[in-house]
């Protein structure tokens, strides 16, 4: 018997010489739907299948991950424009409160619309220097010395005027001071300011009434007459004088608009 | 018995990137390309050119196109591989890179010219042909990273210091 003992890089030679015939033979006459075709086509099914569901499962998760991230970032934006609707609402709701208060307090003082200047507080430093800064200033008209009156009374003077602010020294300053009068007692007195505004300058033993108005009498030439400044509260004798604190009409913390009058009484009502 | 696993696998992955849920280059890569360059560490060009032959011939059937054309590539690129590798003494990360590009290169220059020699009209051309050099590159990228953390993993070091946190 012959054994053909063939090299194996010869063979390979040889076997893609026969494979380029055949597939020349295949070229010149094409097989369509054959077994073969029929054989790969069950082969790649399942591989096909599992592949497609990999990557169902890919665009799945890809999808609801991207979904997720614009979810996300519309929630974030939504809390966004809520904030800036919140802040916004707050801005409008303080206007409205400032609007109010400074219309009531046109209201309650009508002789005193044309002269004076309508003015917001915009910082207010109760416990250390018991002053307001209002947002108008020299160019608006206001002086130093102009007098402050609230929607219930006095509030004090500008002390210090720039051009487009001023500051007010309130009531409850230490070194505030006011002229008024007690309904009812002829005497004249002088308000002083600090923790606890008092009334000093009666004689002694001098009847104050009880939750009687103060008003202001204009002697120190700051304040116009007639306005006022708060009502009494239990009076008693310091020394040679009859001391009487006195309840302030406006409480500083709670006012957002003010009237700045003109200086020396010109503005009185 | 490791080389027909790998082919078998590399079969089922050669057709299952073909599916229409997966991003469409995925199917330029010849998963079966890989094997080939795999064989190259083991056998001689000719053993690598038989390895080549198969995996040409099975892309073939797999296409469902003439079948040699592929066969003879897949031989081809083995060959160029294999005498590569060794002239080169490649190892590591650049030899499943270098490989599996001039493996690819190699046999998509072969299967043009050697369509086009047989008067047939290619399926696909230039373009598509580098489509499938880098893919399969990208693959023999993807096979060079799982190899070193595979060797990483393995290694004594590894063990080592495994060893003496232990201690």
């Amino acid at each position: 018997m012959v054994r053909i003992k063939l090299r194996p890089d010869l063979t390979i030679v040889l076997v893609c010489v026969a494979l380029y015939i055949a597939s020349a033979a295949q070229a010149r006459s094409p097989l369509g739907g054959t077994a073969l075709s029929l054989a790969v086509a069950t082969i790649s099914a399942p591989a096909l299948a599992v592949a497609n569901a990999a990557g169902e499962a890919w665009e799945a998760f890809w999808s609801g991950r991207r979904n997720l991230a614009s979810t996300l970032a519309e929630l974030g934006s939504l809390r966004q424009e809520s904030a800036d609707l919140r802040r916004t609402n707050q801005l409008l709701s303080a206007e409205l409160l400032a609007l109010r208060q400074g219309s009531r307090l046109l209201a309650a003082y009508p002789s005193l619309a044309e002269s004076a200047v309508l003015a917001r507080v915009i910082a207010r430093d109760l416990p250390r220097t018991h002053t307001l800064r209002l947002d108008r200033g020299s160019h608006d008209g206001v002086r130093t010395d102009s007098p402050v009156l609230a929607e219930g009374g006095l509030v004090g003077r500008v002390d210090l005027v720039l051009d487009h602010s001023c500051r007010v020294q309130l009531l409850t300053h230490p070194g505030a001071a006011a002229a008024a009068s007690v309904e009812g007692v002829q005497q004249e007195a002088l308000l002083m300011g600090g923790d606890q505004p008092r009334l000093t300058g009666f004689p002694p033993y001098t009847q104050v009434p009880l939750d009687t108005p103060v008003l202001s009498t204009g002697s120190e030439g700051i304040y116009p007459p007639g306005l006022l400044l708060g009502t009494t509260l239990e009076a008693r004798n310091d020394g040679i004088f009859t001391v009487v604190p006195v309840r302030l009409a406006v409480r500083a913390a709670e006012v957002t608009v003010v009237l700045v009058l003109a200086p020396g009484g010109r503005g009185a009502p | 018995m490791k080389l027909a696993a790998a082919f078998a696998i590399a079969l089922l992955l050669q057709l299952g990137l073909t599916a229409g849920h997966l991003w469409w280059g995925l199917a330029a890569c010849q998963p079966l390309l890989l094997v080939v360059v795999a064989t190259a560490r083991r056998f001689d060009p000719v053993g690598v050119a038989w390895c080549g032959l198969g995996a040409g011939l099975a892309s073939d059937v797999l296409a469902e196109r003439i079948i040699g054309p592929g066969g003879i590539a897949g031989a081809v690129a083995g060959v160029a591989v294999a005498v590569v590798v060794r002239r080169f003494e490649m190892e590591g990360p650049l030899y499943w890179i270098v490989g599996s590009l001039l493996a690819a290169a190699c046999s998509e220059a072969s299967w043009l010219l050697l369509t086009l020699t047989l008067g047939v009209r290619p399926d696909h051309m230039l373009l598509d042909a580098l489509a499938t050099v880098a893919m399969t590159g990208a693959a023999g990228l993807v096979v060079a990273s799982g190899e070193r953390a595979l060797r990483a993993w393995r290694s004594p070091e590894r063990r080592r210091r495994r060893v003496l946190r232990q201690l």
